[in-house]
């Protein structure tokens, strides 16, 4: 027993998050006790609030994370790399700190889809509640608590992480790279995640329930929220720390590892994906870690960044709460959007048979997106109270960033142009995508119409347009990438005609949830409340039970998942004839993914051009002479 | 990098189960670990740039007097801590010159000298804390205050952890006028820390 207390993993903890716990408790009561505050001892929101911040972090140290960088700050002579923690022979190995990105990808995805299913199941709560006018199931405060957790649930624990597992897995095998740049930190942002999806999840049991504030959180409401508050404020910080950290790896990886010959413009555009929305996220989330640093402090010590009443003499600003955070949560829209482009881009350009149209400009919409996306947060902002002058540059600039994303869907159509189309599931998924995630960004330039934003704000047509563009948009593009790969993944491949029912029924019952809406919305039923008028009765029924029948969808999907991956057939290392380089190792890869780099010779999406080749499995030295890298003169640093 | 010849050559093949990962090409100059490096500072400058924004909303927008009425912050002392942590800079960078040319003496000099005017800063801003006559939840302005200042003595304590290592290690006679990245890198991260305060500092203080 003392060895397993001893040795990382799940008991010691266990025993560290307790430790943690201790530590939090004696430093509040220390804390108060020399500031000569009243029980010191038993202000348990104090102790709570001390423990979330504290507690994860000693889990996250018994678990392992910091073992090897505490033996380098040791100082004590390093190691030799023995890989012993890399890879996974049983299931097992999914549920320690594992170092090979193929783990820690399936480890994202599988975490990421069970967040999805919680935070589904608060949706559907909502909608039978929402099912007739009056109070049924929930009393009003629950149903803000309902909302809340379900929109910080499928924004930090399902959309943002699915991309960076999905791309954690394909990204190296992509490029050529026998891992990411920095595997323990790689390991460490996983299980950062976990954590703060238990803590969002947890909130509903803190006295006075779950935090009611919308995942917006604005200050000063969510500052003088009760204790459930505290827990999206320091989970999502864990989250966000998750992102960064993730993005970092990611930029790095693309950055100096990419194969011989592959040059920027032979990547695959779901690693050009990922390098934009990795820019994005080292770039924006420090903003809403900030943002939620204010609310804490505010909160915890007493700060004043947003009390603002007047005749307190404490001049806070209330209006910057939504500057900062929009500032990370707009450009969060494009982070939880540009990975699925990359995912369409390469399914489509497969699935047609033909090479992606205007590769360069695909490339450079997704960085004219980056640049432009900084420049429209206030656009969220248009009935806040804010200066008027700056409502029409931010209109101006939220259409404009319609041209890039026009750039890339005209793209897709003229790649599909006389293609000869496979209609299997990813590709469905991939076609659902673009009818929905253009309606979507239709209803999105409607909204940046000053005149049109204010008439329909803080209504249904807001939660349509998020819907399609989230749901429409970024979950299809993830259900069409896990369908592609789960062939690579897991080594099987899934069953086609339950694929289909599930994409049939997502797709039908998506769009008679999320469409009626927009007509609640116009008619004025507002959001984010429990009741509404005898007037909306008809539509809201309808919504309501094609929204269960959604959820029931993705039963499909799960079962399909899980009886595929235990008993279906095994995959071949290249079942869709693709170009792109993880296609051209086994099924599942090999735990140090090639056993020599491989030379790119090609562009990747060179489908129907004769004798075209991507990449080949030979030195540098045998290659062609017209690859772009060498590897002789690599500098010899350590 | 002799893995890479090594995993490629057949007679190493049976040796161990699995034998270890092929060398990753290189493919920038740039060096993974000064990149990350870089990239997780420009995360840290847009913390900061987050707090600046309090400071401007409170400030310029709202048009509130700085400092809050009835109170006056201590500009020479911070300068004094200016001009502290400014010559903790330059004793690093002459650590690392050291440690280039294989100067061991001058290395170990060097890291414990930077560490204690690090430390010395620190003190001094904390002793500040205690002396300025103001608490934070008294105005927003002393919230900014405190918070851009307490952000900036969080990423200070922050480098003087990572300076502690590398003098420990110094100590313990690590690194080379080979290998000299572990002092390269946690450097780079101290002098962000530098130019940080002087921007905190002209803002908060002097304008």
């Amino acid at each position: 027993m003392t060895a397993k207390l001893r040795a990382p993993g799940w008991y010691r903890s266990g025993l560290f998050l307790l430790l943690g716990i201790a530590f939090s408790w004696v430093l509040v009561g220390v804390g108060r006790l020399a500031m000569d505050y009243p029980n010191a001892w038993t202000d348990g929101e104090a102790i709570t609030t001390v423990s979330l911040i504290a507690a994860p972090l000693f889990f996250l140290v018994g678990l392992g994370c910091f073992d090897y960088w505490f033996y380098w700050a040791s100082g004590r002579p390093t190691r030799a790399e023995d890989h012993s923690s890399h890879g996974a022979e049983s299931w097992k190995d999914y549920f320690r700190v594992n170092t090979d990105h193929k783990v820690i990808g399936i480890q994202y995805i599988c975490t990421s889809f069970f967040f999805m299913f919680v935070g589904g199941l608060i949706a559907m709560l909502m909608r039978a509640e929402l099912a007739q006018p009056g109070m049924q199931f929930v009393d009003t405060a629950t149903f803000n608590g309902l909302f809340s957790v379900h929109a910080a649930l499928l924004i930090f624990l399902f959309v943002i992480p699915i991309f960076a597992g999905i791309a954690n897995y394909v990204l190296p095998l992509m490029i050529g790279a026998p891992d990411m740049a920095f595997p323990r930190l790689n390991a460490l942002s996983f299980w950062l995640l976990p954590v703060a999806g238990v803590m969002l999840s947890a909130s509903f049991f803190a006295p006075g329930g779950a935090f009611a504030s919308g995942w917006t959180a604005y200050a000063p409401l969510s500052t003088e929220m009760p204790l459930g508050q505290v827990f999206f404020t320091v989970g999502v910080q864990f989250a966000g720390a998750a992102s960064i950290a993730t993005a970092l790896n990611f930029l790095v990886t693309i950055i100096t590892m990419r194969a011989p010959g592959m040059s920027f413009f032979r990547m695959p555009l779901l690693v050009w994906a990922n390098f934009a929305t990795s820019l994005l996220v080292v770039i924006a989330t420090p903003f809403i870690a900030a943002s939620q640093f204010f609310v804490l402090l505010d909160r915890a010590l007493g700060f004043n960044f947003f009390d603002a009443f007047v005749g307190a003499g404490k001049d806070g600003s209330v209006l910057m709460y939504q500057h900062v955070f929009w500032f990370y949560s707009h450009p969060a829209v494009y982070i939880m959007m540009l990975p699925g482009f990359g995912i369409i881009s390469e399914i489509i350009s497969v699935k047609a048979r033909k090479p992606i149209f205007g590769y360069r400009m695909m490339a450079f919409s997704l960085l004219a997106i980056v640049v432009l996306g900084f420049t429209v947060w206030a656009h969220h902002m248009f009935v806040s109270g804010m200066h008027a002058w700056i409502r029409v540059p931010m209109m101006i600039t939220t259409a404009i960033i319609a041209v890039p994303t026009g750039i890339k869907i005209f793209s897709w159509l003229a790649t599909m142009w006389r293609g000869v189309l496979r209609l299997d599931t990813p590709m469905l998924f991939a076609l659902g995508f673009l009818t929905t995630f253009t309606l979507g960004g239709i209803s999105g330039v409607m909204l940046a119409m000053i005149p049109f934003d204010i008439y329909v704000s803080d209504t249904y047509f807001i939660v349509a347009h998020i819907h399609y563009v989230l749901f429409g948009g970024s979950m299809l593009t993830i259900f069409a990438g896990i369908y592609y790969w789960f062939p690579k993944m897991t080594g099987r491949m899934y069953d086609e005609r339950l694929g289909k029912i599930h994409f049939w029924a997502t797709f039908v019952f998506f769009n008679v949830t999320f469409a009626p809406m927009h007509l609640l919305g116009l008619d004025g039923m507002p959001r984010r409340v429990a009741d509404y008028a005898e007037q909306y009765a008809t539509l809201n029924l309808l919504v309501t039970i094609a929204s269960f029948m959604l959820g029931l969808s993705m039963l499909v999907f799960l079962y399909n998942m899980v009886a595929s991956w235990r008993g279906g057939p095994r995959a071949a290392a290249n079942p869709w004839r693709a170009l792109t380089l993880e296609w051209q190792v086994s099924s599942p890869p090999p735990i140090f993914n090639f056993d020599a780099v491989p030379t790119v010779v090609g562009g990747p999406y060179e489908y129907g051009v004769p004798g075209a080749v991507h990449g080949i499995f030979q030195s540098p030295a045998e290659a062609k002479p017209t690859t772009a890298g060498s590897v002789a003169t690599s500098p010899t640093r350590e | 990098m002799e893995a890479a010849s090594a995993s490629s050559s057949l007679h190493h093949a049976g040796e161990a189960a699995h034998h270890g990962p092929p060398e990753a090409h290189r493919s920038s100059r740039v060096d993974p670990q000064m990149l990350g490096m870089l990239l997780f500072i420009i995360s840290e400058i847009m913390v900061f740039g987050a707090f600046f924004t309090a400071y401007f909303f409170i400030r310029v927008v709202d048009g509130n007097p700085w400092p809050a009425e009835g109170t006056e912050l201590p500009k020479a002392i911070a300068g004094v801590n200016t001009a502290i942590l400014l010559s903790s800079s330059v004793t690093l960078h002459w650590a690392l010159e050291a440690i280039k040319r294989g100067n061991r003496p001058a290395f170990k000099a060097g890291m414990a000298t930077t560490f204690l005017l690090g430390a010395c800063f620190l003190f001094i801003q904390i002793n500040e804390y205690v002396h300025v006559g103001f608490a934070p939840y008294d105005s927003a302005q002393a919230s900014v205050f405190y918070g851009l200042t307490g952000l900036h003595g969080a990423h200070v304590a922050l480098g003087l952890l990572l300076l502690l290592i590398v003098t420990v290690r110094a100590f313990r006679g690590h690194f080379s006028p080979q290998a000299h990245r572990g002092v390269e890198v946690p450097g780079i991260y101290w002098h962000f820390v530098d130019v940080m305060w002087v921007i905190v500092f002209s803002t908060v203080y002097l304008l």
